[in-house]
């Protein structure tokens, strides 16, 4: 039972991760990102070149954490000056083509067969390593939400306008939040190669995309701990209701489906009664607050 | 003083369940796993295998069990995801300490799961995935049915047999379409052939003329092809409309959907994995009818077949997973399945199957005989 509650958390710890880079991005910025697996993949895809080029694990790691910023930006380029909506369309299409690139060109890790990476066989460390990362992210993203840059990115998030009257440019600023979420998402993507010990780019679909977003509106997009919060939930509620399925001893095409059901029905619930996620954003105290 | 009435229907559920649990440990059993998506993609396929499994775990618990305990089977939904997949087969491994589980699922859930049961020692009965890949795992992966490079030469003798000169392919960009691709082209150049085109088209598409139509413009003698379910019928839809009247030879014609039976009539014939009129095919196809009301698919003649093995192979040298892996080619040996004789490689994967011919005529395959 400790060996599954260990990977339950090591696989909590990296989905908060990605959790953490969309609140970056959406629940502080306000980008709208509908290819958030990109980043996932392309860093989990450093890992896997690594692999199947016989390189060393380290290089994939390095491949995986400056690949994933670059690529970020070039997606950003064209999407950069465009409304949020366009924004949303073209991070949706740019992850569907890295997918559709690493299905159709196998000299890159495998293609359709995909890879073996190397396994972290301990599972304790692997655990250590992604709670050492979440840690690390939640501290980044904790400094970044309560600098002066925080505030101007809550600034374009609430009126772009208001924030470039300010002086600032939001198309610069946009580019540091993708620089710093993607390369968060894309270390994610790394150490989950190295877990999992297996990449193909079925991994990588629009569907995970969706199950991350899931997470962070459940938790709330602008709560640190609500985004961490709601990953937990939907990954402990994907896992515990396996072992209800189990002990109902109903038939097995039924508890399949009441699994999915019942998984469905807490996220509507949690929408209903918590539509701005399980943790609100806290306010800002002000010197004025204060006295 | 009160208590709520949620915590109180909450406590009587715990307790009930804490007095349900120990009556079922006191019996002796064997637990083994069975990994299937039973929501996402191909679920009626993966239903018919788990209720295969089911049938045998049955007939061995009737003969008494394994080694005098019966046999409990714990099903996981794979939800066709990598990601759920691995969360079920650690599940499995880890808490309910099984060391041995059969799984329903393409190559993208199979080989995880199989990366994961290695270092752990476990035991894998493959029945449905079938990329070449998967013969990477001797002592662990086991296949009940014959993998992609199997097939996929055979496909590629039976066009070049029939007098096909020049062929093109069209395959879905999967492991499954890909790998049964590049077998059967290489056995069809092997033999004389000459290959003009290769196409693998993206799932799920409305439309695939423009995947056909560079194959059109190729003008080959025949089309080599495989897939499944409603994508087939979609490509049929499109060389339909296009105009194509060449050939098609394809791999695994039960699983391909027809879309206008009078256009295919006479036009496609191809090879099937076979054996399934074995007497204990046809025995336990009687049952299946009985009991749902309707034809099985092939997987549930795959999944009873993994759970006999497996049964038979912890009857033999015992319930561990060390045990089972050196018994299971010796179980192997003699048993006549629903499948036919399984024999296997030293990488235990199935060599030699018994394969069936059919062509497309009057609507519904009709078995042919095999080329000479």
């Amino acid at each position: 039972m400790i060996d599954f509650a260990i990977f339950a958390v090591t696989m909590i710890a990296i989905w908060s991760v990605l959790g953490i880079s969309l609140h970056l991005q959406f629940g502080l910025t306000g980008l709208v990102n509908f290819g958030q697996v990109m980043p996932f993949a392309v860093g989990a895809y450093g890992a896997g070149f690594a692999a199947a080029h016989g390189l060393p694990i380290a290089a994939g790691i390095a491949i995986g954490a400056l690949l994933t910023p670059l690529l970020g930006l070039l997606v950003i380029q064209p999407a950069g000056r465009l409304a949020q909506d366009y924004w949303a369309l073209v991070t949706l299409g740019a992850g569907e083509i890295f997918r559709l690139t690493m299905l159709n060109v196998p000299a890159i890790a495998g293609g359709v067969e995909g890879t073996t990476v190397y396994r972290i066989a301990d599972r304790s460390l692997a655990m250590l390593l992604a709670l050492a990362l979440l840690g690390a992210a939640a501290l980044l993203a904790r400094r970044i939400g309560r600098s002066p840059l925080g505030r101007i990115l809550r600034v374009l998030r609430e009126d772009e306008t208001l924030g470039a009257t300010l002086g600032r440019n939001p198309f610069a600023l946009h580019r540091l939040v993708t620089v710093v979420s993607w390369t968060l998402a894309g270390l994610a993507g790394v150490l989950y190669a190295h877990v999992v010990g297996y990449l193909s780019p079925g991994a990588f679909t629009v569907g995970e995309t969706f199950l991350i977003w899931t997470a962070v509106v459940l938790g709330g997009p602008a709560s640190l701990p609500g985004v961490v919060l709601g990953t937990a939930v939907v990954e402990l509620t994907a896992v515990s209701t396996r072992f209800v399925a189990q002990w109902s001893h109903l038939p097995f095409e039924l508890t399949a489906n009441l699994r999915l059901g019942t998984f469905g029905l807490v996220l509507v619930l949690v929408f209903l009664f918590r539509p701005d996620g399980l943790l609100r954003e806290a306010k800002a105290r002000s010197d004025a607050d204060r006295r | 003083m009160r208590t709520c009435p949620t915590r109180r229907i909450v406590l009587s559920m715990l307790m009930l369940t804490a007095a349900a649990l120990p009556a079922r440990a006191a019996e002796p059993t064997v637990p083994v796993g069975v990994i299937a998506n039973l929501t996402g993609s191909d679920v009626p396929s993966s239903v018919d295998m788990v209720r295969g499994v089911q049938l045998a775990a049955d007939e061995l618990n009737a003969a008494g069990g394994v080694q005098g305990r019966k046999i409990v089977l714990i099903t996981e939904d794979s939800e066709y995801r990598p990601q759920a997949g691995i969360e079920a087969a650690t599940k499995l491994f880890d808490v309910n300490k099984v060391e041995a589980a059969i799984v329903f699922g393409g190559s993208s859930v199979t080989l995880p799961i199989a990366e994961l049961a290695r270092p752990k020692g476990k035991v894998i009965l493959n029945t449905s995935a079938s990329s070449a890949k998967l013969g990477g795992y001797p002592g662990t992966l086991y296949s009940t049915l014959p993998l992609d490079d199997i097939v996929g030469a055979q496909v590629g003798a039976y066009a070049a047999k029939m007098g096909v000169k020049s062929a093109a392919f069209i395959v879905p960009n999967n492991t499954f379409g890909t790998g049964l691709m590049d077998a059967a082209a290489a056995a069809f150049t092997a033999a004389g052939g000459t290959v003009v085109r290769k196409i693998a088209y993206t799932e799920g598409q409305p439309d695939y003329r423009p995947d056909l139509q560079p194959l059109q413009r190729a003008k080959p003698d025949a089309i080599i092809s495989a897939g499944y379910g409603d994508d087939t019928r979609t490509v049929f839809k499109a060389a339909r409309e296009l105009g194509i009247t060449a050939p098609w030879y394809v791999a695994y014609p039960s699983i391909f959907a027809v879309e206008d039976p009078a256009w295919l009539n006479g036009h496609m014939s191809g090879l099937d994995n076979g054996g399934l009129d074995s007497s204990t095919g046809q025995r336990i196809k009687a049952i299946y009818a009985q009991q749902f009301k309707g034809e099985p698919r092939p997987h549930y003649f795959y999944g009873y077949d993994a759970m006999m093995l497996l049964g038979r192979a912890m009857q033999k040298g015992g319930t561990d997973a060390a045990a089972i892996k050196a018994a299971l080619p010796l179980v192997a040996k003699d048993y006549d399945g629903a499948t036919g004789r399984i024999e296997w490689d030293d990488r235990g994967q199935r060599i030699n199957p018994p394969m069936d011919y059919f062509a497309f005529r009057d609507g519904k395959l009709e078995p042919i005989a095999a080329p000479k």
